[in-house]
């Protein structure tokens, strides 16, 4: 390794210098042994979860079978999802799978110390950074590894039987789309009438006279600090029993949303409202404007934009808020996809309907999370004084 | 009795305290129209605030604003109103950066003045000719210099035809480059027969445009007259002491 290569200049593909310097066979093979490390964990566990999957490693056990069988009251048998569960067990307890972590966790390891031991002494940055890489790769995977076989120490079957009988899913599709539906649409009017309602409050609650703020304000600490599961029923009540009110439960849900939203969208727009200079009032004012002229043409739409990031954080936790409509009634056809899955859960006592809502809310809110990085960024470039 | 000295604007014995800093320690001043009155100063002087108490945007603890005779520090007078009559143009710009040059001078003449939005457009139209940057009229402001920037608010403030004109250390934030054409532009003004408060840190403005010079110190004035006279014969130890510090 001669100190020649920390000055080479490679050229990259795109024409730039590239200054980070060569590499050598020792940082390069720690970094190959991290990745591997890596792959063996994860995507051979994949791999021979698949082979058990398809049967390629032999039949069904008759004793599994056996187990999984869930008796209905007239003497019928089910066993809905049983080669599922038993292939998804036997897969994780198999010598396959023992070698391939026992392999990962010794070349996780190896990559570890080696790189940690040699990437102060590389003569270039690439390979410091290859000898890093490596190292934490092959932690991460030892860890993995090691948490994977503490699981599979433990009672699998029972776990596997409980939350992973994905076959047992197989006629629910319709349900859970339905459910998104309904979880969209109570978010989505919930956030929209929020903001309208957040965007008042936070009006008053900035107000320099206190009989205006003191309402607001009241109201904002009311809604943020009482739990939204006490409030759905209590307002549902409220207006039934109080006011003799009688509407759906759906409906009713909205409402409680849409108030519950609004105390915090108040909190947002009132921060957003707060970091615009100063100087923006004073200048509206000077053109003759009135304080709520000033608000509405020069302050609020400059702050709406700056709070966009933080409210659509805010439509993703109503998301999932929205599953605690659970406590009230809803017919069939209006429950979420948590209350869907409460419903699968109570006729089959199997928990795999509710693994099945992590991933249907998990596909309404990636994206979306995705989406507010992607505004956060577009703003924090500079795109935040056009319109 | 409207205006019986003919003053523009008139400060009677002003004070002002924030918490316990008496910024303003009984301010006298009479501007008469077609004035450009430049007050220099030491900073934390107290000038900034004087010239803000002209459109109250710092409201006096004590003592009266007269603007065209009226008491405009009687809480039964519509400042709103009265700001319209007097155009402020700030250190900082203040431009609103959501909206087009145009927009940023069109959109007080429509909301306030209640102007149709082709009238609203011609007046911005020939501001904006006046300050040199028609073609700049569908800019945004992040995409102008700080002396374009500067030059549409000016535009903005007198596209509202006020009576009177205050700058702020307009040109205080600009790269020096770009100080002179906003200088210009004030200088343009001048000519034409604006009244102007200036506050300000280019002296050479203060004493080639100025009719009027007012030196503060501590919340007082210090020293008032012709530029010239002070420039070059200081009556004050104070004046002396920043004027030698300055030139």
């Amino acid at each position: 390794m001669s100190r020649a290569s920390v000055t080479d200049t490679l050229k990259r593909s795109d024409g730039r210098p590239d200054t980070r310097g060569g590499t050598a066979p020792l940082p390069a093979g720690i970094l190959i042994a991290g990745i591997a490390a890596t792959l063996i964990a994860t995507v051979g566990t994949l791999i021979v979860q698949l082979v058990y999957a398809w049967g390629g490693a032999g039949g069904m056990t008759p004793g599994c079978v056996q187990e999984l069988t869930i008796k209905l009251a007239g003497g019928e048998e089910l066993v809905n999802g049983a080669l599922g569960v038993c292939n998804v067990v036997r897969a994780v307890i198999s010598p396959t799978q023992s070698f391939l972590f026992w392999v990962a966790l010794v070349v996780g390891l190896g990559a570890a110390v080696a790189g940690l031991i040699f990437y102060r002494s590389m003569p270039t940055r690439r390979m410091r950074d290859q000898c890093i890489s490596g190292a934490v790769l092959g932690i991460q995977s030892a860890l993995l590894v090691i948490f994977l076989m503490w699981f599979r120490s433990g009672n699998v079957f029972d776990f596997a039987r409980n939350f992973l009988n994905f076959a047992l899913l197989q006629d629910s599709f319709d349900g859970f789309v339905r459910g998104a539906k309904n979880t969209l649409q109570l978010a989505f009017v919930g956030e929209l009438g929020g903001i309208g309602v957040g965007l008042v409050l936070a009006v008053l609650v900035i107000s320099q006279h206190r009989v205006v703020r003191a309402p607001a304000r009241i109201y904002i600490n009311f809604f943020r600090g009482t739990p939204l599961i006490w409030q759905l029923p209590f307002f549902f009540y409220l207006l039934s029993f109080g006011f003799g009110i009688r509407l759906e439960t759906f409906t009713v849900a909205t409402i409680v949303f849409v108030l519950n939203t609004g105390a915090y969208a108040a909190e947002v727009f009132r921060a957003g409202i707060e970091s615009i200079d100063k100087g923006q009032m004073e200048a509206a004012r000077s053109l003759g404007m009135s304080y709520l002229q000033a608000m509405r043409y020069a302050i609020v739409p400059q702050a709406v934009r700056r709070v966009i990031p933080p409210l659509m954080n805010e439509f993703v936790i109503l998301i999932k808020d929205t599953a605690l409509i659970v406590v009230l009634g809803l017919t069939a056809e209006q429950l979420d996809i948590f209350g869907y899955a409460r419903q699968g859960y109570a006729s089959s006592f199997n928990a795999t309907f509710f693994t099945a809502t992590a991933v249907a809310y998990l596909v309404v809110t990636l994206p979306l999370i995705r989406l507010v990085n992607y505004v956060e960024e577009r703003l924090r470039s500079g795109m935040a004084g056009r319109v | 009795m409207p205006n019986p000295d003919g003053s523009l604007v008139k400060l009677e014995k002003i004070h002002k305290w924030f918490g316990q800093n008496h910024v303003l320690n009984g301010i006298d001043l009479t501007v008469q129209p077609k004035n450009v009155v430049v007050i220099i100063g030491p900073s934390g002087s107290g000038k900034s605030t004087l010239l803000r108490t002209i459109n109250l945007l710092e409201e006096p603890t004590e003592g009266r604003v007269l603007f065209d005779g009226k008491d405009i520090t009687d809480i039964r007078t519509d400042v709103n109103e009265v700001r319209t009559h007097i155009g402020i143009v700030f250190q900082s710009f203040n431009l609103f950066p959501h909206m087009t040059a145009r927009r940023n001078i069109t959109i007080s003449l429509r909301k306030v003045l209640g102007k149709s939005e082709e009238e609203a457009d011609e007046i911005a139209m020939e501001e904006l000719e006046h300050m040199g940057l028609p073609e700049k009229a569908d800019a945004y402001p992040s995409q102008l210099s700080g002396g374009q920037q500067q030059r549409i608010a000016i535009a903005r403030a007198l596209a509202m035809r006020p009576k009177l004109m205050l700058f702020d250390e307009v040109t205080s934030a600009l790269d020096p480059e770009l100080v002179k054409e906003v200088l210009d532009a004030m200088i343009r003004l001048a000519e034409e027969g604006m009244t102007m408060v200036v506050v300000t840190h280019e002296m050479g403005f203060a004493r080639e445009v100025g009719t009027r010079l007012i030196f503060t110190d501590g919340g007082r004035i210090v020293e008032d007259g012709k530029p010239r006279e002070i420039f070059d014969a200081p009556q004050d130890e104070r004046t002396k002491s920043f004027l030698s510090h300055v030139l």
